[in-house]
């Protein structure tokens, strides 16, 4: 009961939440410097011309007006059409989304999984040599400049081995034969999705391993392993089912919200793999002044994060029964 | 158990490997081009292109009626069969069409010429539509025939409108009559997509695959196959293009080492030269562009509505440095607003200030002109015995202390060269006394501040697509255009500079507007509200060995001649 009424509060609260940050993105787009005619026009377009566009696009109304045209739309699930692209920015969004959650999810679940397993393993081995190496490989891995290794990457094991693509997410060669299957295809995008992959889960899995560690470090110190230790479990037993579970809560915390977070890809990884996804549209619609598909993607962003804020919490809830609301 | 899953690890790893190898040693039995681009096309909808991707593709679907020839530049017959026949007294051109075939398979018709213009003109297209205001009707008394009927004669007619892309007007008659039951309609033709563009080009849509990649394939229909013009047996030869995508140029040149793609079609920076030059595979083409890249001047206010100031400050910039240090020789000084490569339009005879001086020499000239105009210092910067010395505080004619100016530049992120060119100019401009400081600012600002809220001191910009047309002159300087959002940013005003635009605009005999044009350069290098800087070569690569015909002409080899040209080897 006590939980459906936490609930019911929060979802307010989101819902106050996000309506001040629909505020301010609209805020934000209108402040921020340029206008998104003048990318359109070149030196045989008129001020007339360019005054036309403007008022065609709307852009000439009070932003007060733009405001409530902007309210109103949203709530009747009118994102409007992008700028640039001339195409709804639902159907582009819808378009790039699977391949920015298919990339980033995989890597945020490879690397939380290998990150709990060698974390678990470094803290039981505090001081020791196996300690060290994880947590100092951990450290570096996870403090590289991402498009450097990113880069590093494509030139070895694309340009130099030529084991993989250098970038994209398929190849025409595939994607052109009439003789492809559905299992080809399968396999020609993971064979492009093995380099981004790898450099996500380098980059990552350290950050969880640390975490991890750390966690469990305190755990090891709690009684109850003490009281395990005194029945005379195996030490295996009581890392693997005593402290582990415990340990691994704030990693949860840290996964789900990575997860959320990775529909909004990254807009570097995704640039340098040349990775058709959301964050490489992010980048284009805020630069180029594309107001209605920036805007969509970042409230798409918005309600994801704050709803999976509040899936994090019911879980740590459903997880630790010490945790009541 | 373990040992099963042991061996499930390793055939999945082989087949993985065997597919790999699959891939790389897969042989390509079409006569493909791949090109590599640096972003997506955003859109095949023709009127709402306005990225440089999406004209590059469209420019191998969509055909205009006259196309510049390679070597002269000069507008030769395509979609049109002939010159155009110019009847002075109704102020009529005449244009007679090839026999052409849209992609469809369907005639290219006098109708579909019309169609484009009226659409263009009904729904004022963007873009387009100033290129097409001054036409008052267009007449097909057959269908191989286009008569164009003027308002006023308009010299623009022959190299803009005539080089407009002529779309189908099957395709776009249903556009048309949604347009006009649209509120709005230029927003709606924003919106409008199209997925499969009939075009009259070398080239149709195969398959777009977004994010990945673009498959043009052969016209069949295409009227230039077989055809020899300009002195090449135009094809296209190839089956077809590819356009892959790279989302940097790290990896697009990668692509091109390795032989993933055969062109990359964007410039290549500098830092990667070294490393191309020296690969047996790779062949660079350094051509020159139809740009501008220049230092402009507010002169509606003081100090910068002194001519003499903006000549001197022009005697000062040491265009040779710009030009061999920051640009590593790859780029032209520029003298003139048109550029030397548009060497029709080019007038060779323009004041070229500072030209040959040592830093010394540009000190004591700049001085000298600024001393002559009623310029004072507290410290000059000559001193009695002619030698240079630090300049402090340069007083204006009128007695006043110079106030302190910005020179407003694109951020280092976004063009380095242009950021480094203000802060060298500030260095210059400070020998002789000046106030200068450089101020980098983030692009969209810049604009603004320059064409919207017009309060500023100076600013470097640039064109990287200017049109072979001159037009822009007029557009650039002419007073009407002085006004918020127009292209006259620096409020320049001369009566004789747009008397002489407004002829150049009327002026039907292309060697009278020659002469009218060359007139408007050498005014406006003599009065200075802009200081041609530079125009940056063109550097593009592509692979040796598997495809030759590569035409390289003013905006590099990615042209339609090159694409109707290039054959296997």
């Amino acid at each position: 009961m006590e939980l459906r009424r936490y609930i019911i509060r929060r979802l307010i609260q989101i819902a106050i939440i996000f309506y001040v940050i629909l505020t301010v993105l609209f805020l934000l787009f209108r402040l921020a410097p340029g206008d998104p005619v003048s990318r359109m026009v070149d030196p045989t377009m008129t001020p007339e011309d360019a005054q036309r566009l403007i008022s065609q696009l709307g852009l000439d109304q009070p932003i007060w007006v733009q405001y409530l045209y902007y309210v109103k739309n949203f709530f009747t699930g009118n994102f409007g059409h992008s700028f640039h692209y001339g195409k709804p920015v639902v159907e582009i969004i819808w378009d790039r989304l699977p391949n920015t959650v298919l990339l980033f999810t995989t890597s945020i679940i490879l690397s939380a999984l290998v990150g709990v397993f060698l974390g678990k393993i470094a803290s039981w081995h505090k001081g020791k040599a196996t300690d060290a190496v994880l947590t100092i490989g951990a450290l570096v891995t996870h403090t590289v400049f991402l498009p450097w290794l990113a880069l590093i990457m494509i030139w070895l094991f694309g340009y130099k081995m030529g084991w993989f693509p250098i970038t994209g997410m398929i190849s025409e060669e595939v994607w052109l034969d009439p003789e492809s299957g559905i299992f080809a295809k399968a396999l020609d995008v993971a064979h492009h999705m093995v380099l981004p992959l790898s450099t996500l889960f380098l980059i990552h899995f350290g950050a969880y391993l640390l975490i991890m560690r750390s966690s469990m470090l305190e755990t090891l110190k709690e009684d109850y392993i003490i009281t395990a230790r005194a029945k005379g479990l195996s030490e295996k037993v009581i890392r693997d089912k005593h402290a582990a579970p415990n340990a691994a809560l704030p990693v949860v915390t840290s996964v789900g919200l990575s997860l959320a977070f990775s529909i909004n890809g990254g807009a570097l990884t995704e640039t340098v793999f040349t990775w058709p996804g959301i964050g490489r549209e992010l980048v284009f619609s805020v630069s180029h002044n594309d107001y209605p598909l920036a805007q969509a993607s970042f409230l798409l962003i918005a309600i994801v994060v704050l709803l999976a804020n509040l899936v994090v919490d019911v879980l740590y809830a459903y997880l630790d029964p010490r945790i009541r609301y | 158990m373990k040992k099963q899953y042991g061996k499930l690890l390793v055939l999945l790893w082989a087949g993985l490997l065997a597919w790999i190898g699959i891939l790389t040693g897969s042989a390509r039995a079409a006569s493909i081009l791949k090109v590599g681009l640096l972003e997506e096309p955003k859109t095949l909808n023709v009127w709402l292109a306005s990225d440089t991707w999406s004209r590059k593709v469209l420019g191998q679907i969509y055909q205009p009626l006259y196309v510049r020839e390679p070597k002269e530049l000069k507008l030769i017959p395509w979609l049109a069969e002939s010159q155009p026949q110019y009847d002075p007294q109704k102020i009529c051109y005449t244009v007679r069409l090839r026999k052409a075939n849209w992609s469809d398979g369907t005639e290219l018709t006098s109708e579909d010429v019309a169609f484009t213009g009226n659409f263009i003109k009904e729904f004022k297209v963007p873009r387009y539509y100033s290129k097409w205001r001054f036409i008052d009707r267009i007449e097909t008394p057959d269908p191989r025939t286009v008569k164009f009927y003027l308002k006023e004669p308009r010299a623009i007619f022959l190299g803009r409108t005539l080089t407009t892309p002529i779309a189908q007007k099957k395709q776009w008659e249903k556009v048309a009559v949604q347009l006009r039951k649209a509120e709005k309609p230029i927003a709606s033709l924003m919106k409008t997509k199209i997925e499969k563009p009939i075009g009259s080009g070398p080239f149709h849509l195969r398959q777009w695959k977004q994010g990945a990649y673009l498959y043009l394939c052969r016209n069949e229909h295409f009227f230039a196959q077989g055809k020899s013009i300009e002195g090449m047996t135009l094809g296209p030869h190839l089956d077809g293009i590819i356009f892959k995508l790279f989302g940097t140029s790290d990896a697009a040149i990668l692509a091109l080492k390795k032989g993933s793609i055969d062109m990359f079609w964007w410039g290549i920076q500098p830092g990667y030269l070294q490393d191309l030059k020296n690969n047996p595979n790779i062949q660079l083409f350094y051509s020159e562009k139809s740009a501008l890249y220049y230092m402009g001047f507010n002169v509606r206010r003081p100090p910068f509505s002194d001519a003499t100031l903006r000549r001197a400050i022009a005697t000062l910039i040491d265009k040779d440095f710009i030009v061999n240090r920051i640009l590593q020789g790859n780029a032209i000084k520029m003298h003139s607003i048109v550029p030397p490569g548009n060497r029709f339009w080019y007038c060779p005879d323009v004041p070229k200030y500072g030209e040959g001086l040592t830093k010394e020499e540009r000190i004591k000239k700049a001085f000298e002109m600024l001393k002559g105009a009623g310029y004072t210092w507290e410290v000059p910067p000559l001193k009695p015995d002619g030698a240079i010395q630090p300049a402090k505080g340069i007083k204006l004619p009128d007695g006043s202390p110079m106030a302190r100016f910005t020179i407003l530049t694109p951020p280092a992120d976004y063009d380095p060269n242009r950021a480094m060119a203000g802060m060298m100019i500030q260095e210059w401009l400070r020998m002789v006394g000046m106030p200068a400081f450089a101020k980098p600012m983030a692009f969209g600002s810049l604009i603004q501040q320059v064409k919207v809220r017009r309060k500023f001191d100076a600013f470097i910009l640039g064109y990287g697509r200017l049109s072979l047309d001159p037009d822009y002159l007029r557009a650039f300087f002419h007073s009407r255009n002085n006004r918020v959002r127009g292209w006259n940013m620096s409020g320049y005003t001369n009566p004789e500079f747009d008397r002489l635009a407004d002829l150049s605009a009327k002026a039907m005999d292309v060697q009278e507007r020659r002469r009218l044009i060359w007139e408007m350069q050498r005014i406006i290098m003599r009065d200075v509200p802009y200081i041609p800087l530079y125009n940056p070569k063109l550097i593009e690569g592509v692979r040796k060995g598997k495809f030759e015909g590569w035409v390289q002409m003013l905006g590099g080899i990615g042209n339609v001649w090159t694409f109707c040209n290039l054959r296997e080897k």
